[in-house]
């Protein structure tokens, strides 16, 4: 019975993969680790997780100005809930920090801690990492090319590239504007090899663009280092028919509006002798990389930086408050070792924000990468695991971020030593946190 | 939060203390050494400066813990 039961499971897990694999499999995705601009303002740049922070501030101020709209002495509905929510942080918070500097920490913290969890949350929303802008990644390819001063690479004297990985282009089929990733669109990637001339690099694009768009024939090795013979049979097939992209070659005055921004760096072509302005698209598949215009606040490592450096700054500004400039008595003491040690521990303090940074960041971020990974490799069964998992993730970070905040605010004010001389003091030093959790086992 | 929720955070968050203190001396230590030619001397006192910190931290944030377990210090 176990036997049929087990292998029941097992089909039908294979069935739902297979299901998943053939309805809804995302698009092969492409990891770009930096916050992808949306539009400039100003020097600004507007990118997708900022705009996800300011919905999801709009969306808490709008949550707690509707709890505390009409308040009633019986909560009920969402100012129950609000009111659940702040009551079991300020018992948190009162727990570790004692009620009077509790009372001083918890609108950081709990602003803390909400912000950051209600960011995790929304980043897990089906439409982030969805739809959004249609970046035309030809023309970037094509500029890089053949742009006197590619900016990702380093042109030496004698033209050739000399530093950097290679410019990487990537490619999507869709069409363009507002868009949602086509599902199992695979993502195509052109490269320039450091050495490399930008006319060799063009005439190897010449066959890329003919490989993936015109169903031109040729192998990897061919790809990487085409013949005079086979560059010049790629132009030919790019030659302008029906539903392919095709070459615009010659004077620039031949480039329609499209191609007139390239027309500028055409470039000499040395296998086929003429001079290639662009390569035009116009009624072929799309060229383009889809640009998110929701993607996890906190899976860009400025925001994490942010956060840090309020909670330090929070912090510090704590404890001076509550100690004056005998706060600094803590990192600058002459007396020994001890004036080793302090200096471990204003190092230890500027590491915090580091380590703040990369905690939250490095957490978000590989669980984006772990989702989109999985929508694409195993759909439906795999992801949902992951989500919950993802959902755990985004709590426990949160807490781990307003948490730290909130021991080292309480280390910050106590005085130099107390930690060693009066341990365990109720609600007044670092460690009383696991002193309250643990309360039972603590002896005094 | 549940009993176990603060201490599971609190420990995580000085896992991650211990690991950047680590890699930002090696990171810096190379950088220096890159900077002046004086490879490895810098790398290997970055990787000292960083284990210190995270030694002097880490003990400072582990020390409420281990009394409250009876394994630290008493007072």
């Amino acid at each position: 019975m176990k036997l049929v039961i087990g292998l029941a499971a097992f089909v039908g897990v294979l069935v739902w993969l297979g299901i998943g694999l053939v309805v809804a499999q995302g698009p092969q995705p492409e990891i770009i680790v930096p916050a992808e601009v949306i539009t400039k303002v100003g020097p600004l740049n507007l990118t997708n997780t900022l705009i996800t922070s300011w919905v999801v501030m709009a969306f808490m101020i709008l949550f707690f100005w509707s709890a505390t709209r009409s308040m009633k002495l019986m909560p009920s509905g969402i100012q129950n809930f609000a009111e659940a929510v702040i009551g079991f942080l300020v018992g948190q918070v009162e727990e570790i920090a004692g009620e009077k500097n509790g009372r001083k920490f918890f609108m950081v913290v709990a602003t803390i801690f909400l912000f950051v969890i209600c960011n995790n949350w929304f980043g897990l929303m089906p439409f982030f990492n969805a739809f959004g802008k249609h970046e035309d990644v030809h023309h970037h390819v094509f500029h890089e090319i053949t742009a006197e001063h590619p900016h990702d690479l380093v042109l030496g004297e004698d033209g050739h590239y000399i530093e950097g990985d290679g410019f990487g282009g990537w490619i999507m089929e869709g069409d363009g504007g507002l868009i949602t990733a086509m599902p199992r669109t695979k993502a195509i990637e052109f490269e320039v090899f450091e050495g490399e001339t930008p006319g060799e690099a063009l005439d190897r694009y010449v066959v890329f663009v003919a490989k993936h768009f015109a169903d031109f024939e040729a192998t990897d090795e061919e790809l990487e280092h085409p013949s005079a013979e086979m560059v010049a049979a790629a132009a030919a097939r790019l030659d302008g028919n029906d539903g392919r992209p095709h070459i615009l070659l010659g004077d620039a005055h031949a480039a329609d509006d499209h191609g007139s921004a390239e027309a500028a760096h055409g470039l000499a072509s040395p296998t086929l002798h003429q001079t290639i302005t662009g390569i035009d698209f116009e009624g072929a598949k799309k060229f383009g990389l889809v640009i998110p215009l929701f993607r996890g606040t906190f899976s860009d490592v400025n925001n994490t930086l942010a956060l840090g450096i309020v909670a330090f700054l929070c912090i510090e500004f704590w404890g001076f408050q509550a100690l004056g400039f005998g706060y600094l008595k803590k990192f600058f003491n002459l007396n020994g070792v001890n004036a080793f040690v302090g200096i471990l521990e204003l190092l230890s303090e500027f590491i915090r924000i580091i380590s703040f940074t990369f905690r939250l960041f490095g957490n978000i971020f590989a669980g984006e990468v772990l989702i989109l990974m999985l929508t694409f490799l195993m759909p439906f069964l795999f992801v949902d695991i992951i989500y919950g998992l993802e959902l755990f993730v985004g709590f426990i970070q949160a807490a781990v971020f307003a948490l730290l905040t909130l021991v080292f605010a309480v280390g910050a004010v106590e005085h130099h030593g107390d930690d060693e001389h009066h341990e365990g003091h109720h609600g007044e030093d670092a460690g009383a946190d696991a002193h309250n959790v643990h309360g039972a086992a603590a002896a005094h | 939060m549940g009993s176990w929720m603060v201490p599971t955070a609190y420990l995580l968050g000085i896992g991650w203390y211990f690991a950047t203190c680590i890699i930002l001396g090696v990171v810096i230590g190379r950088w220096a050494d890159a900077a002046t030619g004086f490879e490895p001397v810098l790398t290997l006192v970055g990787i000292t400066i960083g284990l210190a910190v995270a030694m002097v931290g880490g003990i400072r944030m582990l020390l409420p813990f281990m009394r409250r377990f009876g394994t630290g210090p008493t007072e």
